[in-house]
């Protein structure tokens, strides 16, 4: 059997605390092993929050410290003798990683105050406070991947290397012009020229072409400045409005057809036909807008209404629950669950 | 704030700098770090703790087969096993400023290294991926008449 001298390291006092072991998740380790390239995992967090790590792409964990009872030693060879191995540490915690939502909370509260509307579209030069996506990378415990997902979902403007969410109702006119113009020009939607179409836009319309460039970019693909509409996306906005008729008619025939509720899910509620109102009405009720945290989000949703059906609470929870199954234990958890004559399933406050 | 932890990064693969372990002890996990699990702590008696710096601990032996070891320290021998970790284990290896520069720019791209005074952890690099580590989870045996 052959041996090894095990001494401890010439440096090991003034190495102490400069190894850590990290538990590596199946999907973090086939992502190591197979990328011959160097990946860069970020830890981000402030001093008061719970540290988070970051892949390279669109994923973030949370970082757990688990205390060993036993001892675990870094053993590496000893560079002066090669019959010797060294012992380089000596640790009693691993760190567990365990995958989370991106906590982009934050971005809201940051952001506060900062919408563009066209009033200050047009107030070019000076320069403007706020965060850049270079804060908001450092401050917001989120993957790159997820940031900028977010950023567009939210619809965030970087203007002039500052981070900018539009507001709503110039958002809907700046669509509404496209779209107008789009049609007047008889331009196909497939194949929209976009600097021509930004260039009018800031002529005729004052909107400037850093706006209209990054909105084009959300609601399409913007290839060798060529946009393609994607005619779907370019309804999502417009929940606002509280009938699908006026939606129909704010984006004008061509894309009437594809007007669809399903595009709203989690931004509206339904309200069956009462005395008053002969049909169904629809009420404006954003899942962005309700606390992220489960107890006083549940609190909130119950206020609104007493009883949800499944169907209907689901939307409203899936920004809080990483997959169906976290869905449902949120539920378990909060909710008192009744079933009625007809299999439907009611939720009502516990 | 942002700590960058760096895999496969060209540092930790860089010949110059890696050693590898004994072949027997190699083929465990890694080329160049081996994990080694005690039930219990290596405790030392010593004025300052720096004294035990580069001190000998005992004696390893690992069978042929790469399934068994043991660990001799004095008239203790502790007897252990290779076993396969649950889940995988990435050692991480703190980075500090200014002998790691190089490295740095090259993994980093748009990395600024902050001109800062000298020791600064700059992030950290994980220097090995372990899938098996040697567990030494019985009591020690003693051993006697044989000089230690």
């Amino acid at each position: 059997m052959p041996e090894f001298d095990l001494a401890f390291s010439a440096s090991l006092t003034e190495e102490t605390g400069h190894f850590k072991l990290l538990e590596l998740p199946t999907e973090i380790c086939a992502l190591v092993e197979n990328s011959l390239t160097p990946l860069r995992f970020s830890v981000k967090g402030q001093s008061s929050e719970d540290a988070v790590l970051c892949t390279p792409d669109d994923k973030t964990y949370t970082i757990r410290s688990v205390v060993l009872s036993n001892n675990i030693l870094v053993v590496t060879s000893d560079p002066e003798n090669d019959a010797a191995v060294v012992v380089r540490d000596q640790l009693t915690e691993i760190l567990e990683l365990t995958p989370t939502l991106p906590k982009l909370e934050k971005l809201t509260a940051l952001l506060r105050g900062r919408d563009l509307d066209d009033v200050a579209d047009n107030a070019d030069g000076e320069p403007e406070p706020g965060i850049s996506y270079e804060d908001a990378k450092s401050l917001i415990q989120a993957s790159d991947g997820e940031l900028a997902s977010t950023l567009r979902k939210r619809r965030i403007l970087d203007i002039r290397g500052k981070l900018r969410p539009i507001a709503p109702s110039y958002l809907t006119t700046i669509l509404e012009t496209i779209l107008n113009h789009i049609v007047a020009q008889g331009l196909k939607p497939e194949a929209v020229p976009a600097s021509e179409l930004s260039a009018t836009l800031a002529d005729e319309n004052e909107i400037s072409v850093a706006v209209s460039m990054q909105v084009m970019t959300w609601f399409g693909n913007l290839n060798d400045g060529v946009w393609v509409l994607d005619v779907p996306a370019v309804h999502e906005p417009l929940t606002r409005e509280e009938l699908l008729r006026r939606w129909k008619l704010a984006v004008g025939d061509t894309f009437e057809a594809s007007v669809a509720l399903d595009l709203l899910s989690g931004n509206y509620l339904e309200t069956a036909s009462t005395g008053l109102f002969s049909a169904d009405t629809l009420t404006y009720f954003p899942s962005s807008a309700l606390p992220v945290e489960p107890a006083s989000r549940f609190a909130d949703l119950f206020l609104t209404r007493q009883r949800w059906r499944a169907e209907d609470i689901s939307p409203f929870l899936s920004d809080i629950a990483l997959n169906n199954k976290e869905r449902d234990k949120l539920l378990l958890k909060y909710t008192r669950t009744t079933t009625d004559s007809g299999g439907q399933v009611y939720y009502t406050k516990r | 704030m942002i700590v960058p932890i760096s895999f496969n990064s060209p540092s930790t693969s860089a010949a110059a700098t890696s050693y590898p372990l004994p072949p027997t002890l190699a083929r465990i996990s890694h080329a160049e770090v081996v994990l080694v699990e005690l039930q219990g702590a290596l405790e030392i008696h010593s004025a300052k703790p720096s004294e035990r710096d580069g001190k000998l601990v005992g004696r390893l032996g690992i069978d042929d087969a790469g399934k068994t070891a043991t660990l001799r320290i004095g008239h203790h021998l502790l007897e252990g096993k290779v076993v396969q970790l649950a889940k995988p284990l990435a050692v991480l290896q703190r980075v500090l400023d200014g002998h790691k520069e190089d490295n740095m720019d090259v993994d980093g791209g748009e990395e600024q290294p902050a001109p800062s005074e000298t020791q600064t952890t700059t992030g950290w690099d994980a220097i090995a991926l372990i899938k098996r580590k040697i567990v030494f989870s019985k009591r020690p045996t003693p051993i006697v008449g044989r000089p230690a």
